[in-house]
C-alpha cells in the first residue's frame, strides 16, 4: 500500500507542475503569437518566454524523481 | 567583445563645415552626438550655439531640395528597365538640370497620364471582347429580324439568374428572351433579345435591379450586330499599338535620361544628408564644433585624413570618457573567428551597455557546452554535425545560414563528446550493438548523480556570474556594488556548500559553521541592500537548481531514444524495425535540436546574464554614404 502512495505521490509532484506549465505555456504563446504578427524580430527572444514556464514541470519532474529514489 | 570607442570634437572654421561633414560621411566612422555639446562651458562672448545656416545656404538648400523632389517625381515615373548610374558629375551642370528636369517631367507626366488612360481602355475593350466572343453563338442562334434589342448582362450567379428571369416574365410578359453563357475567365453573362418598342422600360428595370449591363464605346454602339465584334477587335488592336508607342517613348525618354537623373538624385540626396548633418554641429563666432563617438582604433586614420584637407585648420582632439557619458557611449560588437557565429545568439538581446560585457564570447563558451550535455548522444551528434558542416560549406560565410551551421558543428562536437562520457550511441543502441559503456553516466539510471552534477555545473556558472558582476561594478566606479556583490557571492558559496555538507557529509565540512557564516553576512546584505536581500539570495539558489533541467531534459531524450530503440525491436522484421526506429529517431533529434538550444540558451540569458548583463546599450551607427 505504501508504494502505492509513493507512486501516487511522486505523480501529483510532477503532474500538477504539468499543468501549471500548460496554462501558463497557453497563455504565453498566445501572447508571443500576437506579438510576432507585429514584431517577428522578436521571435528568439518569445521561444525562450515560452520555455520559461518550463522550469515548473522540471522541478516537479526532480521531486518526483527524488520521491521515487529516495 | 565590445569595441573600445572614443569621444572625439572636432573644432574648425565655420567656412570648412561643410567641407568636414563631407569626409566624416564619406568615411563612415563617427557617430555625432549633439547633447556631449551642451555641457561645454565658455565665456559669454564664445557661447556655443546651435548652427543657423546663412541665406546663401539656405537658398541654396531650398534649391537642391527642390531639384531632389522633381527628380525622384521624374525617376518615378520613367520605366526602371534602364540599370547603371552615368558617370557624370551633376554640380558643373545642375542649373542646366533645373531647366530639363521641369520638361521631362512635363512630358513624362503627359506620356503616364496617356499611357494610363490607354491601358484601362485596352482592358475595358479586352473585357468586352470576351463578352461578345462568348455571345457570338447565342447572336447566331437568333433568328433574322431586324426589330430586336439587344442587351448584354453580366450575372453574379444562378440565384440572381432565376431572379431575373422572373422578371422579364413580369415586365414583357413573354415577349423576350435570355440566353446564358460562360466566358473564358469563368464569368457567368447574358444575352437579352426583346422588342425595340419595351426596351426604354426594360434597360430601366436592368438598372432598377442593379444588373450591369456591358456597355460599348459610342462608335461601336451604332453599329449592326456582326460588325461590332469585328469593330471591337480593330479597336483594341489600335489602342493597343497606341500603348506600346507611348511605352516605346517613355523606355527612349528613360534610356537616355534615367541613368544621369539617377546619379544626380545620388550626389543631391548626399548633399542635403550634408545639410541636414549641420543640425548636428554647434558654432562660435568663427568656429565650428561637433563632437561624437568612433572606434578608438580609427581615430589617426581620421585625424590624418582631416590633417591632409584642411591643411591642421580643422582639429580632432580625443577626450576622456566621464563617467556621467557612460551611458551615452554607443555600443558595437565584433567578435574575431570562433566567437563570431555566435552573435546570431547574443543578437536575441537588447545591447549591452558600454561599461557592461559582450555576453557572445560567453555564450561562445558556454552554450555548445550545455548542449553537449543535454543531449550527449554520439549517433545524433555525428548527424548534426554533418548539418552543420553542409549549412557552413554550402552558404557563404557571416550568412546567417552558415553562422547556424558554425553553431551546430560546435555544439555536434560536444554532442558527441558528451555521448562518450553517457555511453550513447542512439540510445542504447551503441551498448546493444557496439559494446559501448559510459565513462562517466549512464544517464537513464543514473538519475541522482546526474543531477548533482546538473547543479554543480549551475552553482559553477552562477558563482562565475556574480563574479563578473562584482568587476563590472568595479570598472564602473562602484566599489559599494562590487563589494556588496562580494558578500552575495561568498553568502552563495556557503548556502551551497552547507547543502552539499547536508547531503553528503564529509569530515572537513560541517554544515553548522557554514550556516553562521550566512547569517553573519546576511544582515550586511541587508543593511546594504534592504530587505529583498534574502529574496536575491533565496532567488540566487532558485537560479542554481533550474541548471537540473540539464539532466532532466537530457533524461527524456536519452528515454526517448531508448523507446525508439524498444519499439524498433518489437516490430520482429527488420525493415519495419529500421523504419519505426527511424522516424522515432528522427522525431528525437529534432527534439533534440530545440529542447537543448531553448534551454541551454535560457539558462544564460535568464539565470547566467542577469548576475552581471547591463543592457539597454545604444547601437554605434555612423554617418555613412548610402552605397551607389
Amino acid at each position: 500500500m505504501e508504494k502505492v502512495w509513493i507512486a501516487f505521490a511522486a505523480a501529483l509532484a510532477v503532474g500538477l507542475p504539468a499543468i501549471a506549465t500548460a496554462w501558463a505555456q497557453s497563455r504565453i504563446g498566445a501572447a508571443g503569437a500576437g506579438t510576432l504578427a507585429e514584431k517577428p524580430e522578436l521571435t528568439g527572444a518569445i521561444i525562450i518566454l515560452v520555455a520559461i514556464p518550463e522550469t515548473m514541470v522540471i522541478l516537479g519532474f526532480v521531486v518526483a524523481a527524488m520521491i521515487l529514489l529516495m | 567583445m565590445i569595441i573600445r570607442m572614443a569621444k572625439v570634437e572636432i573644432v574648425g572654421p565655420k567656412q570648412d563645415l561643410l567641407s568636414t561633414l563631407d569626409i566624416l560621411h564619406s568615411r563612415g566612422v563617427f557617430q555625432p552626438d549633439p547633447q556631449l555639446l551642451e555641457r561645454i562651458e565658455l565665456a559669454p562672448a564664445d557661447r556655443l550655439q546651435a548652427l543657423v545656416l546663412d541665406e546663401h545656404d539656405l537658398r541654396e538648400r531650398s534649391f537642391f531640395q527642390g531639384l531632389f523632389d522633381r527628380v525622384t517625381a521624374l525617376l518615378d515615373l520613367l520605366p526602371e528597365a534602364v540599370h547603371g548610374t552615368s558617370a557624370l558629375q551633376p554640380l558643373p551642370v545642375m542649373d542646366l538640370l533645373d531647366e530639363l528636369v521641369d520638361q521631362h517631367l512635363a512630358k513624362a507626366r503627359q506620356q503616364a497620364l496617356m499611357l494610363s488612360d490607354c491601358r484601362l481602355e485596352v482592358e475595358e475593350l479586352q473585357h468586352n471582347l470576351v463578352f461578345w466572343q462568348a455571345l457570338e453563338p447565342l447572336l447566331a442562334s437568333l433568328p433574322e429580324d431586324s426589330n430586336l434589342e439587344l442587351f448584354g448582362i453580366t450575372i453574379r450567379d444562378a440565384q440572381q439568374l432565376q431572379a431575373l428571369e422572373e422578371l422579364l416574365q413580369e415586365r414583357t410578359r413573354g415577349r423576350c428572351h435570355i440566353s446564358t453563357t460562360t466566358t473564358s475567365d469563368g464569368a457567368l453573362i447574358g444575352l437579352i433579345a426583346t422588342d425595340r418598342e419595351i426596351a426604354v422600360s426594360l434597360r430601366q428595370a436592368l438598372t432598377d435591379e442593379r444588373v450591369p449591363e456591358l456597355p460599348l464605346p459610342d462608335e461601336l454602339a451604332g453599329l449592326p450586330l456582326p460588325q461590332r465584334i469585328a469593330a471591337l477587335r480593330q479597336h483594341l488592336q489600335a489602342q493597343a499599338a497606341s500603348c506600346r508607342q507611348i511605352e516605346a517613348d517613355l523606355l527612349a525618354l528613360a534610356r537616355r535620361w534615367r541613368p544621369i537623373y539617377l546619379r544626380a538624385q545620388a550626389w543631391l540626396e548626399e548633399r542635403l544628408t550634408l545639410y541636414r548633418a549641420t543640425a548636428t554641429a554647434y558654432t562660435s563666432r568663427l568656429c565650428f564644433i561637433i563632437e561624437g563617438w568612433m572606434a578608438e582604433a580609427e581615430v589617426g586614420a581620421l585625424c590624418d585624413d582631416l590633417n591632409q584637407a584642411f591643411a591642421g585648420r580643422v582639429v580632432l582632439e580625443q577626450q576622456a570618457i566621464l563617467e556621467e557619458d557612460f551611458d551615452r557611449v554607443p555600443v558595437m560588437l565584433r567578435n574575431p573567428g570562433y566567437f563570431a557565429p555566435f552573435q546570431i545568439l547574443s543578437s536575441l538581446l537588447p545591447l549591452p551597455k558600454y561599461s557592461s560585457y559582450d555576453p557572445t564570447p560567453m555564450i561562445g563558451l558556454f552554450f555548445p557546452i550545455f548542449f553537449g550535455m543535454i543531449l550527449g548522444d554520439i549517433g545524433y551528434g555525428a548527424i548534426l554535425l554533418l548539418i552543420g558542416l553542409f549549412l557552413a560549406k554550402r552558404f557563404p560565410p557571416r550568412r546567417l545560414a552558415s553562422d547556424i551551421g558554425k553553431v551546430l558543428g560546435v555544439a555536434a562536437i560536444y554532442t558527441i563528446l558528451f555521448g562518450f562520457l553517457y555511453g550513447e550511441l542512439f540510445g542504447d543502441l551503441g551498448e546493444s550493438w557496439l559494446g559501448l559503456h559510459p565513462f562517466w553516466f549512464d544517464r537513464a539510471k543514473d538519475i541522482l548523480p546526474m543531477t548533482v552534477f546538473a547543479l554543480t555545473v549551475g552553482a559553477v556558472h552562477i558563482l562565475l556570474g556574480i563574479s563578473l558582476g562584482a568587476l563590472a561594478d568595479l570598472r564602473r566606479h562602484q566599489p559599494r556594488q562590487a563589494l556588496l556583490k562580494l558578500a552575495m557571492l561568498i553568502a552563495v558559496l556557503l548556502m551551497v556548500l552547507a547543502l552539499v555538507s547536508w547531503f553528503y557529509p564529509q569530515s572537513w565540512l560541517n554544515t553548522g559553521p557554514l550556516l553562521v557564516g550566512v547569517g553573519i553576512l546576511m544582515p550586511v546584505l541587508i543593511a546594504a541592500e534592504g530587505l529583498l536581500a534574502p529574496l536575491e539570495l533565496l532567488k540566487t539558489m532558485g537560479n542554481i537548481i533550474s541548471y537540473v533541467r540539464i539532466m532532466a531534459i537530457g533524461f527524456s531524450s536519452v528515454l526517448l531514444a531508448v523507446v525508439a530503440n524498444r519499439l524498433g525491436g518489437m516490430t520482429g522484421d527488420v525493415m519495419a524495425g529500421i523504419l519505426v526506429a527511424g522516424v522515432l529517431h528522427a522525431f528525437n533529434l529534432l527534439l533534440g535540436v530545440f529542447a537543448p538550444t531553448v534551454h541551454a540558451l535560457r539558462l544564460h540569458y535568464v539565470e547566467f546574464f542577469s548576475k552581471f548583463l547591463d543592457l539597454g546599450g545604444r547601437r554605434f551607427e555612423p554617418w555613412h554614404k548610402r552605397p551607389s
